[in-house]
């Protein structure tokens, strides 16, 4: 037998670089090999990229929330805004639970929302400013340093009256006089006269209502914003999620209400355009290498630039705008005197001077101008619709901006803004059992008749409605002032951001979701039923998922990418067995009349078989080897080179710019026996068709 | 038979002959309709409701607010102040010139509203509380005669006019043949798509001083929100008061005093 099987090798081995046949079919199995090993390495990296970029930055290893929930956790967010979850009560009661668990390493407590903001237009927000100002005056008496802001203040408003009256006489030559009324006009004439600001501080508050009203209305450019935010027990989120990590300002200090902005959500948005539109054509023209000659988008945010300086124009006060004057003049040479040319002149930018102005906008006008709309370390006020359908507004200082490494470019995760608990618990707006009450309490007194919307007319206007249309009503006298009075006891703003919470105060209340890290990773699956089973056992009705489907849309998606890649290398798989099962028929057709004298001289079927294969297979065993050794040289390659992420999506899949992807072992066995699979597989036929072959049939085939 | 039964039998023939005709309104008999369920509601000096406000929605803790709605129908003003719940009371809305501000003390900021704002998160809009200015705003067309309940209605269908911002541009409204109250109003989009139903089962009158006359108000509004099924809303006019509020009650500054 074993002669037999040396025999066979040397068949094999005679016949592995003589016959073309066999070239060609180990050259297919050669670039299989590659493919799978490169293939599968990449994969394996991406795949582990992205779920480190999705565990390490909100969703922890497993998520747990209400199992009444309406929809399933979506911590990205998902098609058509915020999942409808039910929330959970008390964290601090599910916690408990959690953590028994051998295998839990943290339990963080989460629940995500999101709020349309309005900033207000340019004047609304200086008139804003300056109210807080006189407010400030009438409290505590007027120091030079307010007076000074005030009048400061004062003039800024002077210049965007002067400035509005410009815009208006323009227009009025394009478009007809109907565009603005004559009260329009009246009101911009007063406030543009000496006499209302002299007499101004008589009446300070009754002014600034005037300009509020009448004019700050005439400039239509507030923005709605829409904010999405994730509250959390901010400190340890931050120990918890290492994807995550400060970019400017300060952490929330412990405690206390706060928030941190994303780095990309604060770039897109809240910064100047015209700034933000220049820190994309220079990225666009450094990162990416585009030309603003070649590049239509480019062209556009040049374009915008140079027409749309009303922004930075409104934002200058009188002496401010002066020096933006002289340092425009200077960097330009020129002798305009109006701002808004000079601005047009300056962002008239193309691939020579691009770099320059970029460097003299941030280094001349920058400092003249407030280039976020929020600078950090104010509050940002935060309007939403509550659970309960209520309109819920906060206070909320904004302590610095952060970024998920890996996920800084994902307009998803990048739109996430964290937020201290308490202040997430105030916008969602849950109902205590007191509040309840209350409202139960003035729903009693009201009397209202529950009426069905679908007879609502013949119960409200029929024969038996007791309805009338005309009745006396008794003169009421309203007292509002004792009703008002001691009501007022809502929470203090002022206290509110000075407050410091404990830990369970933090702990104790509402939360949507919870975020568990295990100790060991490997052993999801199992810790996933267990907690299953632990929370049914406490009573507590809670879903328990993994990362991957809690990250929602962006878990699918990365879900959807693997099951691509998959498919594709399946699909190279069964093109490749194809081929090589061809090839061998081919080979096999070739060699009938070797196959027929040696069974003429007494080979038996078997060996036939054997040869046929062992050949086969010592082709797989050669070329799969040379297959492999490549494929780890362009991994190792890669790995220390790391593969750059050229769009934003990659940068998602590569948690970070580059992905640095490495091989295992694991790689290699699966490469090795998935070769040796296909080819016995692709073999088969061809070799019992080799075992039919005949000597006598093989005496009557031609040369 | 006489000269004169045969003039009255014509007459009465003319008149049932022309009966049918008679019912439907003039362009002018329509916008003197209109002038007129607005006087009734207007009062010439100031005005000041206790309200009551309740908000359905699907799957939700009913809503209640109690405020406190002032008007000086005079120089076009309106402010609505909340008093209940707790949570709520500072909380306020003031119309000025055409804004329409709002203000929240636990944030201490004034945020100018459009016309579409729901008043509160309720299905109510401004105009629920404002002075009725149907005459001023719209321009009417008769639509005809219909039973609603136990009371026949006139029907009007009113196209806001030009340049004139409203939260719906066009409205239909079913007027009661002997009193003249509204009974039923349909609120429509620009696209035609129907927005909001409201019914006003109950009216009242109050005599007032400084208008010399009746003062006619809503006890109770029904709203019913057509794109939100689900959603409706129950406004409780409690009690009027017809004296006179404090000069600067219209103001940012006194609404923002109510709180400190």
């Amino acid at each position: 037998m074993g002669g037999h099987f040396r025999l066979l090798l040397q068949v094999a081995f005679r016949n592995l670089f003589t016959s073309k046949i066999n070239l060609l079919i180990g050259g297919i199995i050669f670039l299989g090999t590659l493919l799978v090993v490169v293939g599968g390495a990449l994969l394996d990296s991406m795949d582990s990229a992205m779920s480190r970029s999705i565990i390490g930055s909100v969703a922890g290893h497993i998520q747990v929330y209400s199992d009444e929930s309406k929809d399933e956790l979506g911590l990205f967010g998902q098609m058509g805004g915020e999942p409808d979850l039910a929330a959970v009560d008390d964290f601090s009661r599910i916690k408990p639970v959690l953590e028994k668990h051998p295998n839990v390493k943290t339990v963080v407590p989460m629940g995500t929302s999101g709020a349309l903001i309005t900033s207000g237009n340019t004047v609304d927000l200086t008139l804003a400013r300056l109210r807080d100002l006189y407010k400030k005056r009438a409290e505590s008496g007027e120091t030079p340093g307010l007076r000074e802001n005030i009048d400061s203040l004062k003039a800024h408003v002077r210049q965007m009256v002067a400035l509005m009256e410009e815009e208006m006489a323009k227009s009025s030559v394009l478009l007809s006089d109907t565009a603005r009324s004559p009260e329009e006009k009246e009101a911009l004439a007063r406030a543009r006269s000496d006499a209302f600001w002299s007499a101004f501080e008589s009446d300070p508050f009754g002014s600034l209502e005037f300009l509020e009203n009448r004019i700050a209305p005439q400039i239509p450019d507030g923005d709605m914003l829409y904010l999405r935010y994730a509250g959390t027990d901010l400190d340890r989120f931050q120990s918890t999620f290492d994807r995550m990590e400060l970019v400017d300002g300060q952490p929330v200090p412990k405690g206390q209400r706060g928030m941190l902005l994303s780095k990309f959500f604060y770039e897109q948005y809240l910064k100047l355009k015209t700034a933000r539109r220049l820190d994309l054509i220079q990225q666009e023209l450094e990162l990416n290498k585009k030309t603003i000659a070649r590049d239509p988008q480019l062209q556009r945010w040049v374009k915008e630039n140079q027409t749309q300086t009303r922004e930075i124009v409104f934002q200058l006060d009188p002496i401010k705008t002066r020096l933006a004057v002289e340092r425009l003049q200077k960097v330009l040479g020129s002798q305009e005197p109006k701002l808004d040319k000079l601005l047009s002149a300056f962002f008239a930018t193309d691939d020579a001077n691009f770099d320059t102005r970029y460097k003299q906008f941030y280094a001349e006008l920058a400092p003249l101008l407030e280039l976020y709309r929020l600078r950090l370390g104010d509050s940002l006020t935060i309007t939403a619709f509550t659970k309960s359908g209520y309109v819920q507004s906060v206070n909320v200082k904004v302590y610095g901006t952060y970024q998920f490494k890996g996920l800084e470019k994902s307009a998803l995760a990048g739109a996430l803004n964290l937020m201290d608990l308490m202040s997430f618990r105030d916008l969602y707006g849950y109902l205590t059992a007191d509040k309840k009450e209350e409202l139960a309490e003035l729903q009693k007194q009201s009397g209202v008749k529950a009426v069905s919307r679908e007879d609502a007319e013949s119960a409200l206007f029929g024969e038996d409605s007791g309805n009338t249309l005309v009745a006396e009503a008794t003169p009421g006298l309203i007292n509002d002032q004792d009703t008002l009075h001691g009501a007022m006891d809502s929470l203090r703003r002022d206290d509110l951001t000075k407050r410091v919470y404990s830990q369970s105060e933090i702990e104790q209340g509402v939360v949507l979701s919870a975020a568990v890290i295990l100790k060991d990773p490997e052993k999801l699956q199992q810790t996933l039923a267990e907690l299953k089973q632990s929370a049914t056992d406490a009573g507590l009705k809670l879903r328990v998922v993994s990362w991957q489907q809690a990250a929602g849309i962006i878990g699918q998606f990365v879900l959807l990418a693997k099951l691509v890649l998959y498919a594709a290398v399946f699909i190279i798989f069964v093109v490749v067995l194809v081929i090589i099962n061809n090839a061998m028929m081919m080979a096999t057709l070739q060699r009938v009349r070797e196959v027929g004298t040696m069974r003429a001289i007494g080979a038996q079927r078997g060996f036939v078989l054997g040869m046929v294969l062992v050949e086969t297979l010592l082709l797989g065993l050669v070329f799969g080897a040379g297959g492999m050794l490549l494929g780890s040289g362009i991994m190792a390659a890669l790995g220390s080179a790391g593969i750059p992420a050229g769009n934003e999506a990659l940068y998602f899949f590569f948690s970070g710019p580059r992905l640095y992807p490495s091989l295992s072992a694991g790689n290699l066995i699966a490469a090795f026996i998935i070769v040796m699979v296909v080819s016995a597989i692709s073999t088969l036929y061809p070799a019992f068709l080799a075992t039919r072959v005949s000597p006598l049939q093989a005496m009557q085939t031609d040369e | 038979m006489s000269l004169k039964s045969v003039m009255s039998a014509a007459v009465l023939a003319v008149a049932l002959l022309s009966a049918p005709a008679a019912l439907a309104l003039a362009p002018a008999e329509m916008v003197k309709l209109l002038a007129t369920i607005d006087d009734r509601q207007r009062n010439g000096g100031d005005y000041k409701a206790l309200v009551y406000l309740e908000q359905k929605e699907k799957d939700k803790t009913d809503t209640v607010r109690e405020a406190f709605v002032y008007r000086r129908d005079a120089d076009d003003k309106l402010m609505i102040l909340f008093s209940r719940p707790k949570t709520e009371a500072g909380k306020g809305y003031l119309r000025l010139d055409k804004n329409l501000w709002s203000y929240d003390p636990n944030v201490g900021k004034w945020e100018r509203r459009t016309e579409r704002e729901r008043i509160a998160g309720t299905d109510s809009r401004r105009a629920d509380f404002d002075e009725s200015r149907l005459a001023e705003e719209y321009d009417p067309s008769f639509e005809g005669e219909g039973k609603l309940g136990k009371y026949t209605a006139n029907m009007l269908t009113l196209k806001a006019k030009q340049g004139v911002d409203v939260a719906y541009p066009v409205i239909k409204l079913w007027v009661d043949k002997d009193t003249t109250n509204v009974l039923k109003r349909e609120e429509y989009a620009l696209s035609g798509r129907k927005m909001r139903t409201l019914l006003y089962p109950r009216w009242k009158k109050l005599f007032s001083e400084s208008k010399g006359a009746d003062v006619w108000y809503p006890e109770e509004i029904r709203i019913y929100d057509e794109v939100e099924k689900a959603n409706s809303t129950v406004i409780l006019i409690k009690s009027i008061d017809l004296r006179s509020l404090e000069a600067n009650l219209f103001t940012k500054a006194w609404l923002e005093s109510k709180s400190r």
